[in-house]
Formats: C-alpha cells, structure tokens, sequence
C-alpha cells in the first residue's frame, strides 16, 4: 500500500520509499524512514498535498511524491 | 582581547532568529553574503575578555543542501571553519534536530546547544537528562527560551567555555566498514597533500569526499584518487545493501534515535497541541479557503484603512512646513535660482512623493512578518500549493508574490527558499505583476483626477488586473519556455507562536530596508536627472524644448494608439522606467514649471510644530475610525488633495476618463523598476532575465492598454 492510499487520520507503517537521488535523501533526512510510523492528519482543501505527523512533527508532501512511499496500514 | 567566530545554525522554526535578535539586542549588522545576495546577519559581543562574533547562518535540516539557503550554510562550515557552533534546536523535536547535530559533529569544531523552545518542551510533559546528553555528544547544551531572553547569559560562558578547552565533540563510531573507509580516505588524502595538516581531515570532510559532494570537493582543492574511493564505497554499498547516502542517513538518524531514547522522557498519550486544533479550522476541507482569502482580504484592509491617513501625514509634512522652511532656509543663504529649483522641486518633492508611501509598504511588510514568524505563511503556502502549480510556480511562491505588493525587491531575495532554478526564475519573473506601493502614488492622483466616486472598484481592478496578468502570462511560459515538473514540495508545517516585537521590528525592517534605501540613493538621483533634462538647454521657454521634452515628443507616436501620446507623459513614462513612484514626480516636475505656484505664507515655527504634532494626532484618529468604521476598505474612497490640485487640473486637460484608465494599466504593468533589476542581477547572476522582462513586461503593458482603451473606443467611453 502507498501513503497515498491512506486516508485523512489513517496510521501506517513505513516499508520502504521508492524514490530516487536527491528527494529520497532529503525525505530520509525529514525522517520518513522504514520503520517510522505516520499518520495522515488531513488533505488540502484543493485535494492535494497532505499534511503527515511524523517523529513528533508535521510536514507536508505531494501526493506524487506520497506515490512512492509504500506504507503498511496500522489498525 | 581574542575574537571568537561563532556560527550560529539549526533547522528553520526552531526559533534561531528570536535568539539570535536576543544575543545580539540591537546590535545586528546586516550584510550580504559575498556572491549571493543572501542577507548576512553579524553580531559582536563583548564577555570578559572576549569578543564573540556571531554569524548567523539560514536555516537548514541537513548539510547535503536542498535549497540555496542550505548551501550557504554548507559552505560556511566546511571552507571558513569557525571556532565554535552554536546550534540551536527545537526541545520538542529533539530527534530530527539532532539528526543535523550529529552532522555538526562531525565538523569536529566545539559546539554548544541551545535547547530552545524549553518552555514549550516542558509543557508537553517532555523531560530532558541534558547531563547525560553533553556527555554522550561531548557538547554543552543550554536550556533557552528565547523569546524571553531566558538561558542568554549561560549561552555566552558556554560559549567561551568550549573554546577555551577547545572541546571538540566525541567521534561517534559509524561502524567498522565505514571508520576502515573513513581511515583509508584519510591515509590517501595525507599522501597527496603532504603539506595538509591532519587535524583539517575531520570526519564530515572525509565523508562529503565518499558521498561524492562534487561541488563542495572542487572548492576545497584536494588532490585525490577518486577511482580509489569508489572501489572503497563499493565495498560498503555491497555489504550493506544500501546505496551510501542511504546507508549514512539510516545510521545518523539511528545515532539520533538512541540519544534521544536515553534523554528524553515524554508521557504516553500524546496530548492534541493548540497548533493542531487551530489547524482543524483554518486548513478546514471547507473553511480553509474562506479564511484564508478572508487574512489575505483583512491584510490589504489594515494596511490601506490604518496606513492611509499617515501617508497623507508625510505628504502634508513635507509639502508644507518642509518645503517653506527648506525655502526660507534657502533664501537665506542667498542660494541660486537653480539651486533653489533643484532642490525644492527636483529632490524635495520627489523624494517626498516616495517616503509619503512608505507607511503603506511598512504596514504591508509588518502584517507579512506577522503571518511568517506565526507560522501562518507556511499553511497559506500549503492551501495554494495546487492552485500556483497549475501557472508554474508552486505554494512556496506564495510569500514573495505577497510581499510584492509593499515591494517588488524584497521578494526577489525572497525566491531563496525555492529549491527549483525554473520555478525560482518563473516567479521572480512574475512578481512585478504584483502592484507594488511605489504604484499606489500614480493610481492616487489619476483617481482623484477622473474617478473619484468609484475609486475604490478601480483600485480593486487594478490590483486583480494585475494578478490576472501574472497568472495568464505563467500559464502561457509555463507552457511554452519554463517547461518541466514543478520540484516537490516538501514543507515543515511549524507550530502557530506568538512572534515577540523585537522579531517583529527587525525582520519587518529587513524587508523595508531596500525600499527606503532606493528612495534615499535611486529615486533621488532619478529626480535629479529628470530636473537636469527639464531645464536644459537652460531655462527653456517652454517645457516642451528641454532635452525631456523632445525625447518624449520623439517617443509619443508609440503611446498614440493607447491613448496617452502628448510628450509629457511619455517623458514620464521614460523616467518610470527606472521606478515608477517617478512617473508622478516627473509629471509635477513637468507641469510646475509651467506654472510656477506663488504662495504668500506666514512664518512661524513654533505654530508650524504645533500643526505637525495636532495633525499626527488627527490622522491616527482618522487611522483607528477607517478601521472600525466599515466593512469595505475605507480610504479607498480617495478624497481630492489639496496641494495636488494643480496637477489634478492638468490632468483633467490632457487626460479623458478612458485614456487616464489605459495610462494607469500601462504604468500596473510596463518596464519592472531598476532596482528590482539590480536584485534580479544579485541573485541570479546576470541582468539577462531583466532585459527579458523589461521586454516582455512593456509588450504585454502594451497590448493591454491597446486592448483595454481600443474596445473602450468602440463602445463608446
């Protein structure tokens, strides 16, 4: 499953991020790290980008980017 | 006395530039960065016997630069090496803070923490062992909360402490694989230059040489085997099964993970923060966009309502008790006519046309760094991000554009936190669409001259005339010339804080500052130019025969089919070209020496300050009334000005309604002023993207006001 998918308030669990060069270093450097856990705290009214709570603080990324970061849903 | 270099750093939000306002109190030196136009703050301080210099470096999260602002602080710390690092770091986020920290560390330069935001940490339930935490990272780390000023002093003697002991940072061990590369690099590195002394091979050098940091590599001037590295990395990235980048990241931040898990004690459940039941409403699916068109709405109100009445102030200021006693002062020391005109007409009142405005931009300005240092900024950025793709740009270029209308120079620096060159270059190019305060005087008098009754619509249009452009004009390049993907945008959404007034004085002053230096050094000598072109060949009988006048009247077939193509407003579509606040400045120029105003007026000083002081205190009356007053925005009901009359007069015989309309859009949209070009030049590193725009820009003024007063024709007006 991909970031993407996950609905406003859903939790997941990062697998892995298929992301390439300089992007991927820099989400790894903002924390996104197979193994974290992230919630989806809401989508812009314009229906993208989201909003994510990750290592205790709050970022937002494009749903593009979201593609590429594939998730485990947590109950 | 010994000078110690301090450079102070942290990830952006941590509240690096409140402190550093709070060390420096009102000594902050504020400079450029040499290269770049990157506003560079110093402060010096004196403790004992120690003088410590403060250099404020941008915010950034990571050493591996994203964005121009994380590259200058790169190449700070690696090529200037200072002597201490001051890191300030967010309490409430210590681990992806010290994911940066443990970067520093490897800098092996003395590094003192400030923990700042404390208070807030302690709040949330947070506990910090900050012992143990200097000891596992060999550091001093300070409590601060520095927007009380609490914790300063302490940050000044730890300061001098490690540099006195030269306390360099435990070497956290990266693991067997990468500490035998990280030697091997070391051992080659020492062979190829012997005269390299081994204390200057600090590990977050030897590491930039693995990773492959080209750009950083070249302007070190090493000699090095990079076909023997690579075999090294190889090596690593075989047994890991990561690529290197990755590899150092997942162990910096597992280094990170540990140290916090040690030190910091937080409660269970998570309480809900302030900042995420504000966000429910403002970032609402439904409410979200209302509120925020209602900020961006209440912005432009406060800013007209409450500024309008003090720009009427300085005018007044100037034009009256200024100008008598500037007069009286000059007959006094039996000054030449000439001298008399230049400076009176030429500086004076030019000038005075510029600074009367600056009320409006500084209230403009203020407002801006409230919602910046808030945290409001980066949600507006958040809420627009899909609708500024769609002409190019993307949510971060919300800010600039905002801060283009006080002043379209501040938002050229202001692209910085673009990390896209096309996006960057697209929206500088967009900017002067933003109708800038140094238009405001030319709307004003044309206003009063035609529009009186609807001035409020016409200032509206124009503004939206202006955003259209920029956004018709964005899809059109973003099509055509700047193509590509929009660069993802990967944004911290900051906690909401109060900003303290310090922060609110200083940072609204950085983006003034440009502004009032144009109008003391630009604007000024424009006038003087513009003065020297009316009167020469010398004391012409007519204005039309000055050098100004035959060039305009060389020049006015091109404005016939707009409009406007008597040579006085072409001279002052010429002098606009360098700032538009000019264009009204030459027109009074032009048709004050056509009729030269007699005034009979009483002298008495201390009746003059009384009237300053009684009329300063009317118009701030006048300021909080338009505020309350209404709902619509109060003073863009334009009264006619008094002393402004006989230009309103001249207008009314060289203008019609319609061709004042098309003469307003062509000075919204034509020729972006020098200065903005001599920014553009600074950050981009040539005047290539001005010439395009002073081009595209008057092409495009051009064709508007052909349109715009063509059909007004034809229907009639």
């Amino acid at each position: 499953m991909k970031l993407s998918d996950l609905k406003k308030g859903e939790r997941g669990k990062i697998v892995a991020l298929n992301l390439k060069g300089a992007l991927k270093k820099r989400f790894q450097e903002m924390g996104i790290l197979p193994g974290e856990e992230v919630l989806v705290e809401r989508v812009a009214p314009l229906g993208d980008p989201v909003e994510i709570y990750i290592k205790g603080y709050h970022l937002s990324l494009r749903m593009e980017e979201a593609e590429g970061i594939e998730v485990e849903v947590l109950k | 006395m010994r000078e110690i270099k301090i450079a102070v750093v942290g990830n952006p939000n941590t509240g690096k530039s409140t402190l550093i306002n709070a060390l420096a109190k009102a000594r902050l030196q504020v400079g450029n960065w040499p290269g770049v136009t990157v506003e560079k703050k110093e402060a010096t301080l004196k403790v004992g016997d120690y003088t410590l210099a403060f250099v404020d470096l941008p915010g950034a999260y990571s050493l591996s630069p994203f964005s121009l602002e994380e590259k200058i602080a790169r190449d700070y710390l690696f090529t200037e090496r200072p002597d201490v690092i001051l890191c300030v770091v967010d309490s409430t986020n210590l681990e992806r803070n010290l994911y940066f920290v443990i970067q520093l560390m490897e800098l092996e330069i003395p590094l003192v923490l400030a923990l700042n935001l404390f208070d807030e940490a302690q709040k949330l339930g947070y506990q910090i062992d900050i012992p143990l935490l200097e000891r596992l990272l060999g550091v001093k780390a300070i409590p601060t909360i520095a927007t009380r000023g609490e914790g300063i002093e302490e940050l000044k003697s730890a300061i001098v402490e490690v540099y006195l002991q030269n306390k360099i940072p435990n070497r956290l061990s990266y693991g067997e694989d990468l500490e035998e590369a990280i030697d091997r690099v070391r051992l080659q590195l020492l062979t190829l230059n012997p005269q390299l002394e081994a204390s200057l091979l600090y590990k977050g050098l030897l590491i930039k040489l693995l990773e492959g940091d080209q750009e950083l590599i070249s302007r070190l001037n090493l000699k090095f085997n990079p076909e023997e590295i690579k075999k090294y990395l190889q090596h690593i990235e075989k047994v890991h099964g990561e690529d290197i980048e990755s590899y150092l990241t997942d162990l910096r931040y597992g280094l990170a993970t540990g140290v916090v898990r040690q030190v910091l004690h937080k409660p269970e459940i998570r309480k809900i923060t302030f900042t995420e039941r504000v966000d429910r409403v403002l970032l609402n699916r439904y409410l979200g966009i209302p509120i925020f068109l209602l900020m961006m709405w209440l912005l432009f109100k406060v800013a007209f309502d409450v500024a309008n009445p003090y720009v009427d102030f300085v005018d007044e200021t100037i034009n009256g008790p200024i100008m008598k006693w500037a007069n009286v002062g000059l007959e006094f020391l039996e000054a030449p006519e000439w001298l008399n005109s230049l400076l009176l007409h030429g500086i004076l009142a030019g000038v005075g046309i510029v600074f009367s405005f600056l009320p409006v931009i500084g209230v403009i300005m203020l407002l801006i760094t409230f919602l910046e240092s808030s945290g409001y900024m980066a949600r507006a950025a958040f809420l627009m991000d899909r609708l500024m793709r769609s002409f190019g740009v993307q949510g971060k270029s919300f800010i600039p554009m905002l801060l283009g209308f006080g002043c379209n120079v501040p938002s050229v620096y202001a692209t910085r936190v673009l990390e896209q060159e096309r996006e960057r270059k697209l929206t500088i190019f967009l900017v002067p669409f933003m109708s800038c305060g140094a238009r405001l005087p030319v709307y004003v008098v044309f206003v009063s001259a035609f529009f009186v009754e609807a001035s409020g619509t016409i200032l509206f249009s124009l503004y939206v005339l202006g955003i259209g452009t920029a956004i018709l004009l964005g899809i059109f390049l973003h099509k055509l010339i700047y193509r590509g993907k929009s660069s993802p945008f990967i944004m911290e959404l900051p906690p909401y804080r109060l900003p303290t007034f310090r922060d609110l004085r200083v940072h609204t002053w950085m983006k003034l500052r440009h502004f009032v230096i144009k109008a003391g050094t630009w604007i000024l000598a424009i006038n003087v130019v513009i003065w020297v072109l009316l009167n020469l060949p010398w004391k012409p009988n007519n204005p039309e025969e000055s050098y100004l006048g035959k060039t305009g009247a060389l020049l006015a077939p091109i404005f016939k089919p707009l409009g406007f193509g008597d040579w006085a407003s072409t001279a002052s579509l010429l002098a606009g070209s360098l700032a538009k606040e000019v264009v009204v400045s030459t027109m009074a120029q032009i048709y004050a020496s056509e009729e030269e105003r007699a005034q009979e007026e009483t002298l008495n000083l201390i009746e003059d300050l009384k009237g300053i002081v009684f009329n300063f205190g009317a118009k701030t009356k006048e300021a909080v009334y338009n505020l309350i007053s209404t709902m619509g925005i109060a003073t863009l009901q334009v009264e006619e000005p008094e002393e402004a009359k006989g230009l309103i007069v001249k207008l009314q015989e060289h203008f019609t309604p319609l061709s004042a309309l098309s003469f307003m859009i062509f000075v919204l949209l034509y020729w972006p002023c020098f200065v903005y070009g001599i920014a553009v030049r600074a950050e981009l590193g040539s005047f290539k993207l001005y010439l395009q725009a002073i081009l595209i820009h008057t092409l495009v003024a051009w064709l508007v006001s052909l349109l715009f007063y063509q059909v007004g024709r034809i229907l009639g007006f």
